[in-house]
């Protein structure tokens, strides 16, 4: 037993746990460091791990190609920029929230009421003054939800999802009261219905704005003080004020950023459609979330980004397309987007214990 | 360093209860545990030794169950179990007492002393009989404390107790102990010791992790020595000497210079200024830091140092009492832990995977955070001076292995450890605040991390450290401020300050009582 080993070397022998892979990584390292881990990418392989990681670029492509390949009229153009024209207005609402997300806040529910609010606000208001009036308006109404939301979480503490639940309810009834709960049809030659039916190719514009704005956050997430704070805020909150932060404007900024990405996600909607209601935007939330989690960003916060945001939307949203195509009416999409929420997110959990965290 | 070794101790001679046959077990691409194998008998009380990522913790929890190895198996009485299953290895009588405290805050003793083995019938709790187990085993340990306590009220050290009662509940015949004085002060680590002999002369088998080599030398009868996951000896306690032990815990000669301590030279001006401070748990502290100085904060756990050093700075509020920094020719009153920030201070917390890092989150990039105005244009990041930071500040602290682009929370305790420092070390503190600085930090790492603390008092910061671990604050430490019940009972320049100076202060000379 005790067999003394003390002069043998510290080279890894070949041993014959696991597999030999796994020694063949483990260099020597100097002195007696923690034990030699030679780099990231030579972790054990963890299938969830994976999955969470790496797994919607190869499933959204798959989607794709199955999709053009099986599924008739898919690979239509028409059909195409129906696919963006329907993405676009989710797709912006989701690059945003990913900021909340992000920041180990769950989400923001209210965007529901947000996106109906500016819609409504843009239609209605610009139909009796001007659009650059209702512009600065909605916009009014888009820092006061993110005021609101992001001081109640950042600054009281209090639980991101009732809190934007609330807001969501309150919104609602404040749109409600105010439009009657009117549906608004925008004039047929006014420049937001001309936005909303240009197209350069298959992209319609409002496609064009999503990736110009996912590219914007992206960049505000990756290269700004402010989207490095929010990434560290997600990760640890408490390391993060300790280290002189300014947490509770960190929050605040995170729900700013998701009510402009509502806002302008509920202007391109109304530029789609020409009309705004204050039901219009039942199911953004979850389709947000939806494109947010699977894309693999973390509902722990800390781990994320908005260009897998941008592809998750592109996976949820051909998807859907399919569905529709397939002749499976709404019920069956909500059940679709429910189940993956589900399955994401048990992933993204797995995926968390596999890793050690 | 000795302990009264005798030589009647049986050492491990006897037939095994627990066995640990070529055990490996390997995360990633690295082997935490490879092929180690350990018998314990009844009656012996077993050390397990080696620096932090050694393979101690992850080996012991293998022989709990709660890890499946990749290879090898445990035998209890001679009985293989199933691999990595708790409830087994329970039954089996293994019980490990976790490093982490594992109880549940809101929960009072009695409850979580049962834990997971509640007595109830028809789904309903049985009050009386869990009282009862709960009581015995408390008994049993000989500590006392009030079974209807929420564990949230508790001192961290009656925390530990509570989780050796919940083991013991459970009448093993192996006990595990993962680092059980940690955060224990002397005199209940004395207690514990003295608790686990008794529990052994009893015919309990006891396996027991520690970094601290004189406690293996106390109670120990046998030791293994793991290194990098590798099984270095195994050696009847007589038989071997502390230096012995060391060197086959690093592989390497180390000097073990904790004891040098440093030529301070004439302290400077007062740069850290507290009067009159009150907080929970802090009761009117006066305190002074002059630059070039390291105070040190001495006591048992519960005494109030922590609460006075976040009071002080700001992490928490405090009721009363004016703190002021005074730093490259300005005075400011530190009125919130930013502007404490902002004036010059560095905070390296006691709980540092809770409070100091960003786990998922590069070297660089935890680094980079108190950093940031110095890393970036008009907010916009610049990645390039961020990697230039970390890789120099990694220099600094001899982080390793040197991967700043690797996340926080690969690292070991002790290189974590230093990535708290390098982290502050940035921004060239004129104030730093330590807590419990190498506390479940290698030797290797914890002379390093007393060497930049050292560096920076002879930069002219001004260096408050409060731990409890005698011989580092005498080491670090040019005047030693002992605290008991949350007031400054004494204070020690080094040259009076010794453990006996600075134990009989914080004890209040009436012995250090567990207990409530």
């Amino acid at each position: 037993m005790s067999e003394n080993l003390a002069g043998r070397s510290v080279t890894p022998t070949t041993s014959d746990g696991g597999d030999g892979q796994q020694t063949a990584v483990t260099a020597p390292t100097a002195e007696a460091g923690p034990p030699a881990q030679v780099g990231i990418e030579q972790r054990d392989f963890h299938l969830l791990a994976w999955l969470a990681d790496r797994g919607i670029i190869v499933f959204t492509l798959a989607l794709v190609l199955l999709a053009a390949a099986f599924v008739d009229g898919f690979a239509s153009v028409d059909n195409i920029t129906d696919v963006f024209n329907r993405a676009a207005p989710i797709g912006i609402v989701a690059v945003g929230m990913t900021f909340v997300v992000i920041s180990a806040n769950y989400l923001d529910l209210s965007v529901v009421a947000q996106v109906a609010t500016a819609a409504v606000v843009l239609i209605g208001i610009s139909n009796e003054t001007n659009i650059p009036l209702a512009m600065l308006l909605a916009l009014g109404i888009a820092l006061v939800y993110g005021v609101v939301n992001g001081v109640a979480v950042g600054v009281f503490k209090a639980n991101a999802v009732i809190v934007t639940l609330a807001t969501t309810f309150m919104g609602l009834g404040i749109l409600r009261w105010a439009s009657g709960g009117s549906i608004y049809f925008g004039p047929e030659d006014s420049l937001i219905r001309s936005f909303g039916t240009t197209e350069i190719g298959p992209f319609p514009l409002s496609m064009i704005a999503l990736i110009v704005i996912a590219i914007a956050l992206h960049l505000v997430l990756t290269r700004t003080t402010f989207g490095f704070m929010v990434k560290s805020y997600g990760s640890n909150r408490e390391a993060t004020r300790l280290a002189g932060v300014n947490i509770s404007l960190v929050v605040i900024g995170a729900f700013i950023l998701s009510a402009l990405g509502a806002m302008i996600g509920g202007f391109v909607l109304a530029a789609f459609s020409n009309t705004a209601v204050s039901a219009m935007s039942d199911g953004f939330d979850f389709e947000a979330l939806a494109a947010i989690i699977v894309g693999g960003t973390s509902v722990f916060g800390g781990r994320g980004s908005v260009l897998r945001t941008l592809l998750g939307v592109v996976f949820v949203s051909v998807l859907t397309n399919i569905m529709v195509l397939s002749g499976l009416g709404f019920g069956y999409q909500q059940m679709a987007i429910g189940a993956l929420i589900v399955v994401a997110v048990s992933v993204d959990a797995l995926a968390r214990r596999a890793a050690g965290i | 360093m000795s302990g009264h070794v005798t030589d009647e101790r049986a050492p491990g001679s006897g037939r095994p209860i627990i066995e640990a046959d070529h055990i490996s077990k390997h995360f990633g691409g690295v082997f935490a545990v490879d092929d180690v194998s350990l018998t314990v008998s009844p009656g012996e009380i077993h050390g397990v030794v080696g620096e932090n990522g050694a393979g101690k913790s992850t080996l012991m929890r293998v022989l709990a169950g709660i890890l499946r190895p990749d290879n090898g198996s445990v035998l209890v009485d001679g009985r293989q179990l199933e691999a990595g299953d708790t409830r087994a290895a329970l039954d089996a009588g293994v019980a490990l007492v976790h490093q982490e405290l594992s109880l549940v805050p809101e929960m009072t003793v009695a409850e979580n002393i049962l834990l997971g083995s509640t007595p109830s019938q028809a789904g309903l709790i049985k009050t009386q009989e869990l009282k009862q187990v709960a009581a015995d085993a408390l008994d049993e340990i000989h500590v006392s404390v009030d079974l209807d306590e929420p564990v949230v009220r508790l001192s961290v050290a009656l925390r530990q107790f509570v989780e050796i009662a919940r083991a013991v509940a459970r009448k093993p015949r192996v006990l595990i102990l993962d680092e059980p004085t940690a955060t224990l002060t002397p005199a209940e680590t004395d207690y514990l010791l003295d608790m686990l002999e008794r529990l052994a002369e009893r015919g309990l088998a006891i396996i027991y992790i520690s970094h601290r080599i004189p406690e293996i030398f106390r109670i120990c009868h046998r030791v293994t020595v793991l290194r990098d996951g590798k099984h270095v000896d195994t050696v009847a306690i007589a038989d071997t000497r502390p230096e012995d032990l060391v060197d086959k815990m690093v592989g390497r000669e180390l000097k073990l210079d904790l004891q040098d301590r440093r030529e301070a030279g004439e302290p400077g001006p007062v740069v850290l200024r507290a009067i009159g401070i009150r907080a929970p748990g802090v009761n009117d502290v006066d305190l002074d830091v002059r630059a070039g100085q390291i105070v040190g904060l001495g006591g048992l756990v519960g005494a109030g140092r922590t609460e006075l050093v976040r009071a002080i700075i700001g992490a928490d509020l405090r009721s009363a009492g004016q703190v002021t920094i005074t730093a490259g020719g300005s005075t400011t009153r530190v009125t919130s832990y930013r502007s404490a920030v902002a004036a010059g201070l560095a905070y390296v917390p006691e709980e540092r995977r809770a409070d100091g890092l960003a786990l998922t989150m590069t070297v660089a990039d935890n680094v980079a955070l108190p950093n940031r105005h110095q890393v970036s244009r008009s907010s916009v990041l610049l990645v390039r001076r961020i990697a230039e930071l970390a890789k120099r500040l990694a220099d600094t602290v001899g982080l390793r292995p040197p991967e700043v682009q690797r996340e926080a929370g690969d690292f070991s305790g002790g290189n974590q450890q230093k990535v708290v420092l390098a982290k502050w070390l940035g921004r060239e503190p004129d104030v730093i605040v330590l807590d419990e600085p190498t506390r479940g930090v290698d030797v290797g790492a914890k002379v390093e991390i007393h060497r930049l603390i050292k560096e920076l008092a002879d930069t002219g910061a001004a260096v408050l450290v409060v731990s409890s671990d005698l011989p580092e604050l005498l080491d670090l430490a040019d005047v030693i401020h002992v605290m008991r019940d949350g007031r400054v009972v004494g204070t020690l320049p080094s040259e009076l300050a010794d453990e006996k100076s600075v134990m009989s202060l914080a004890s209040g000379e009436t012995g250090a009582m567990i207990g409530v």
